[in-house]
């Protein structure tokens, strides 16, 4: 990393030196925010197929998605990641295959995909990770172009394909999926994002571009379909439930969903981000007169469907989180080049205001195209931060735009003390000045050290694994939450803490980014603060518990498990 | 620029030669001394002292005829004071509607204060009373072409180009409006004749549309670079290359380039509406809502621009203006999908669901028409 002295002196006025330096008030070499681990250093040999041919199928421009888990529940996160597969568009000259890595506990990780049984076999896109039949162990939910794969986890390492018994194959193209409890019956149910129809025997091809080759057609060509969402019926099986509601007459182009509560109801909405048609939002309403349950779908009046020229956008990845520190859960959304991204900001009464120029993110995001995405508070001073992964999907562009690049950079955006997201990317470290054809990303703490790292899969590419080294200044508190009578994995708790003298909270949302699934434990930033002086976890339906501890001691994750505390 | 230089030298001159015949006429008396006089200043260059001398008559002689009023109104315009030199040329029409001088005067006006639309309507006077006004049918075709009426480009300027085969301006603007009416092959002809004069900004720019007009908009950028660099001050040169880089990505260079339009033609439409929606999106609505002005001086009623200005209420948090705009917008055009979709979110606003749903069905109906008619939906 090549920094000018200028440009430390500025960035430690900026943000402070602790944030900058390696280690609270040290005095050694300043280092990166991010430091990208390679393969050699990590063992993560694997690359992702894209399959790409002189057609230019769409899907190979899609993938890959990829996961952070701990399968193997030895407290250290694990990578999970997608691979493309035999389609009926292409069949492999030679073996491809997702792959697992399990962590060594030392910062290397060992390829155990065989024997776990998790390789694939369709055309594979994305993951959503997540504690379907409340057993204590993460299974993989893996989407496709062709049918999705549900790997059951057996505990001992192994996983077992459980797709056609839990009826949720999904025949098509599925994109993005999350787990998340729309009903709080205790279980995690699955909402599965539909791209778009591709099934026809003869696959469209766009034709020749302006240097005379295929290119993959902009999906505005292709129709679109409605997206699923699967009951879990609490015995391995799974009841599609979307039928006759808003979710199946809404046709979209979806790429990316967050499970969240908009209107802080207690029941979890969907946000979902479609490609060159507008966006969805879902909200929950529960269960109707007659049994069946009521989603609305409000994205338009809302102000999230459309750009604010009434036109709709090409969502890809798409993230919430409470960014202003009111309570409230704010989306946002990546588009293509020229669209620019979007901050919506929730104005409490189930409608947003795109606060995307007052942040700085429409300028930085003017060229960039952004798929995986993650607010998250990277250097845990409390306030959530926005990490960006971006690329062009036509591998081409390059030829004939002067601007628009196919391999983009990261963006890192820091939230200031004016609760306001500033690009600091020039500064972050030389993984932020290397161009990716990224897709999907993943936040975790695979090295327990309290500062979250992340994933980035790569089109066609190796993935990328960033280690976190901007949180060391500031003290945390990790969390693995369990739930009892709520689902396992606790998605739809809200967390409150005091530290400090200050008061923050946080959704545990579920999803969100593209194609990837994250770290399930929540890690609480507390700054310069020894400790969390008050801790409340408010379990979600159906107990809707809420326990408080207090005089919480910081750096170290502990286990919550409802009704019975800290274990 | 060489169209407007040769085209608006043509039309001052007329105004003198309507000042000489006026001074031929008022010659004997106290009065007519003091027009003498104005005409002498006025053709020594001397136009303050020549407005003065025309108002201290008119306030002595407010019955004064046509001639002066018109006098007044080029002497005015001489000073760029277009503002006053308009009611002078209509006064001197109202009083003389067959003085074709200055209503060609009226009309050059119009085009310089960018009211282009408004001096097609006087040069579509002088071209119907006096198709032989070359001057006049140059200018009229001209404004046509900054107005998007390319038929009424084609409809003006066909009769004229056999007359004058040498003529590059003829042939530039009746090329580029064949080209964009479609009428690629026609319009291809001329560029052909511009070639043959050796490699001119105006047969760059021609291939140029010809190769945006078939999707070329790499190709279509090179050409137009080139014709800013052999003569940046062609007619709507900067902003086509601007839309040339929109399209081809490079949308800071493109913002430079409808600035760059701007400074040699203050009402260029599209770099009004462009750099507009620029400061709109960036939301510095002060600026927006120049640009946005200027550009509905070129285009009244431009359904476009009306709907960025809705926009801009609708950003500014008042729903109720921008409901009176977008309703007789939708009027209009019942099949601007974005308008209905700002609307319906209008009626979200004012908590009139019942309306913002009905608008939300018609989006959804003209966005599957839309969809129906892409490629894809054939393939499949």
């Amino acid at each position: 990393m090549k920094f000018t002295r200028r440009e430390w002196i500025r960035l430690a006025s900026t943000f402070g030196a602790t944030q900058l330096f390696g280690g609270r008030g040290t005095s050694g070499q300043p280092q990166p925010l991010f430091v990208e681990v390679p393969p050699s250093a990590s063992g993560i040999e694997w690359v992702h197929e894209n399959a790409m041919s002189p057609s230019r199928y769409l899907p190979e421009a899609l993938g890959p998605g990829c996961a952070f888990l701990d399968y193997d529940n030895d407290g250290w996160m694990d990578i999970f990641l997608v691979n493309s597969g035999p389609s009926d568009f292409w069949t492999p000259s030679k073996p491809v295959r997702n792959a697992l890595y399990k962590n060594n506990r030392d910062g290397t990780f060992a390829d155990i995909t065989e024997k776990a049984g998790v390789t694939g076999a369709y055309f594979g896109m994305g993951t959503a990770v997540g504690d379907y039949d409340n057993d204590g162990w993460p299974d993989i939910f893996v989407t496709a172009y062709g049918k999705c794969i549900l790997y059951k986890n057996n505990h001992d390492g192994t996983f077992k394909d459980v797709t056609e018994k839990a009826r949720v194959a999904t025949p098509g193209w599925s994109t993005s999926a999350v787990w998340f409890d729309y009903d709080n019956d205790g279980r995690l149910d699955l909402f599965v994002c539909s791209f778009v129809d591709y099934s026809g025997v003869r696959k469209l091809e766009c034709g020749n571009n302006q240097i005379g080759r295929n290119y993959y057609c902009v999906p505005r060509v292709f129709k679109p379909t409605a997206s699923s969402l699967y009951h879990n019926n609490g015995d391995g099986t799974f009841t599609e439930v979307s039928k006759g509601t808003a979710i199946a007459k809404a046709l979209g182009k979806g790429l990316g969903v967050v499970a969240t509560d908009i209107n802080n109801d207690g029941r979890m909405d969907l946000f979902v981000a479609n490609d060159t048609v507008q966006n969805f939002l879902f909200m929950n309403r529960g269960p109707g007169s007659n049994g069946r349950w009521i989603w609305e779908e409000v994205a338009l009046q809302a102000g999230v469907g459309f750009s604010e020229s009434g036109r709709p956008r090409s969502g890809m990845g798409v993230d919430a989180a409470d960014l202003t520190g009111d309570g409230w859960q704010d989306l946002f959304v990546a588009n293509v080049d020229h669209e620019m991204f979007s901050v919506y900001e929730n104005n409490k009464d189930e409608t947003f205001r795109d606060a995307a120029q007052a942040h700085g993110v429409a300028r930085a995001t003017r060229l960039l195209s952004g798929w995986g995405l993650k607010y998250f508070d990277y250097d845990n001073d409390g306030s959530a931060d926005l990490l960006l992964a971006d690329g062009h999907p036509d591998d081409m562009i390059d030829s004939y735009s002067m601007q628009v690049k196919y391999k983009e950079p990261l963006l890192l955006f820091h939230q200031g003390l004016d609760r306001k997201l500033h690009d600091i990317s020039e500064s972050a470290g030389p993984a932020f000045q290397e161009c990716l054809a990224a897709r999907g990303l993943a936040v975790g703490d695979y090295d327990n050290d309290g500062a979250i790292d992340v994933l980035i899969g790569t089109n066609g590419g190796a993935p990328v694994l960033l280690k976190n080294n901007a949180a060391k200044g500031n003290n945390w508190l990790g969390l693995k939450l369990e739930g009892v009578r709520c689902n396992r994995d606790a998605i739809g708790a809200r967390i409150l803490w005091k530290a400090g003298g200050k008061s923050r909270q946080r959704l545990k949302n579920n999803g969100g980014s593209y194609l990837s699934s994250h770290d399930l434990r929540e890690v609480l930033g507390i700054g310069d603060a020894a400790q969390i002086d008050e801790l409340e976890v408010h379990w979600p339906a159906p107990s809707k518990r809420i326990e408080k501890f207090t005089s919480v001691a910081s750096n170290r994750y502990i286990h919550i498990v409802e009704g019975k505390g800290i274990v | 620029m060489r169209l407007k230089r040769d085209a608006l030298a043509g039309m001052w001159k007329s105004a003198f030669l309507l000042i000489l015949s006026f001074g031929t006429i008022a010659r004997a008396q106290t009065p007519q001394e003091l027009v003498q006089d104005a005409i002498q200043k006025q053709q020594a260059g001397d136009l303050e002292g020549a407005i003065a001398e025309y108002k201290q008559f008119l306030k002595l002689h407010p019955e004064a005829t046509a001639a002066i009023h018109s006098n007044l109104g080029a002497a005015l315009a001489g000073l760029g004071r277009f503002e006053e030199a308009v009611p002078e040329y209509k006064t001197a029409l109202r009083q003389s509607p067959a003085l074709a001088a200055a209503r060609l005067n009226l009309a050059l006006v119009y085009y310089k204060m960018g009211r282009v639309a408004e001096a097609a309507t006087e040069l579509a006077k002088v071209h119907s009373e006096d198709p032989s006004n070359e001057q006049a049918t140059l200018l009229l075709g001209d404004c046509y072409l900054r107005m998007g009426r390319e038929k009424d480009v084609i409809r003006v300027l066909e009769p004229e180009e056999p007359k004058h085969p040498e003529d590059a301006a003829i042939a530039y603007m009746l090329g580029t409006a064949l080209i964009r009416d479609k009428q690629v092959e026609k319009g291809q002809l001329l560029v052909d004749r511009i070639l043959r004069n050796g490699d001119s900004a105006e047969a760059h720019l021609m291939l140029g549309s010809a190769k945006m007009n078939v999707g070329d908009f790499a190709g279509a950028r090179d050409e137009f670079a080139k014709a800013v660099a052999l003569n940046p001050n062609l007619a709507e040169v900067h902003v086509l290359y601007a839309k040339a880089l929109v399209l081809t990505g490079d949308s800071d260079q493109s913002s430079k380039e409808f600035k760059a339009e701007l400074a040699v033609d203050p009402f260029n439409f599209d770099s009004n509406l462009q750099l507009g929606a620029t400061s709109r999106q960036e939301q510095n609505y002060e600026q927006a809502n120049r640009y946005f002005t200027r550009a509905l001086k070129t285009r009244p009623g431009d359904p476009g621009v009306r709907y960025q200005l809705a926009l801009i209420a609708l950003d500014e948090g008042k729903p109720d203006d921008a409901r009176q705009m977008l309703e007789p917008l939708i009027r209009e055009s019942p099949q601007f999908t974005e308008a209905h979709v700002s609307l319906s979110l209008a009626y979200y606003r004012l908590k009139r669901p019942a309306d913002g749903k009905r608008e939300q069905e018609i989006v959804q109906k003209l966005t599957a028409e839309a969809q129906a008619k892409q490629p894809g939906a054939k393939a499949q």
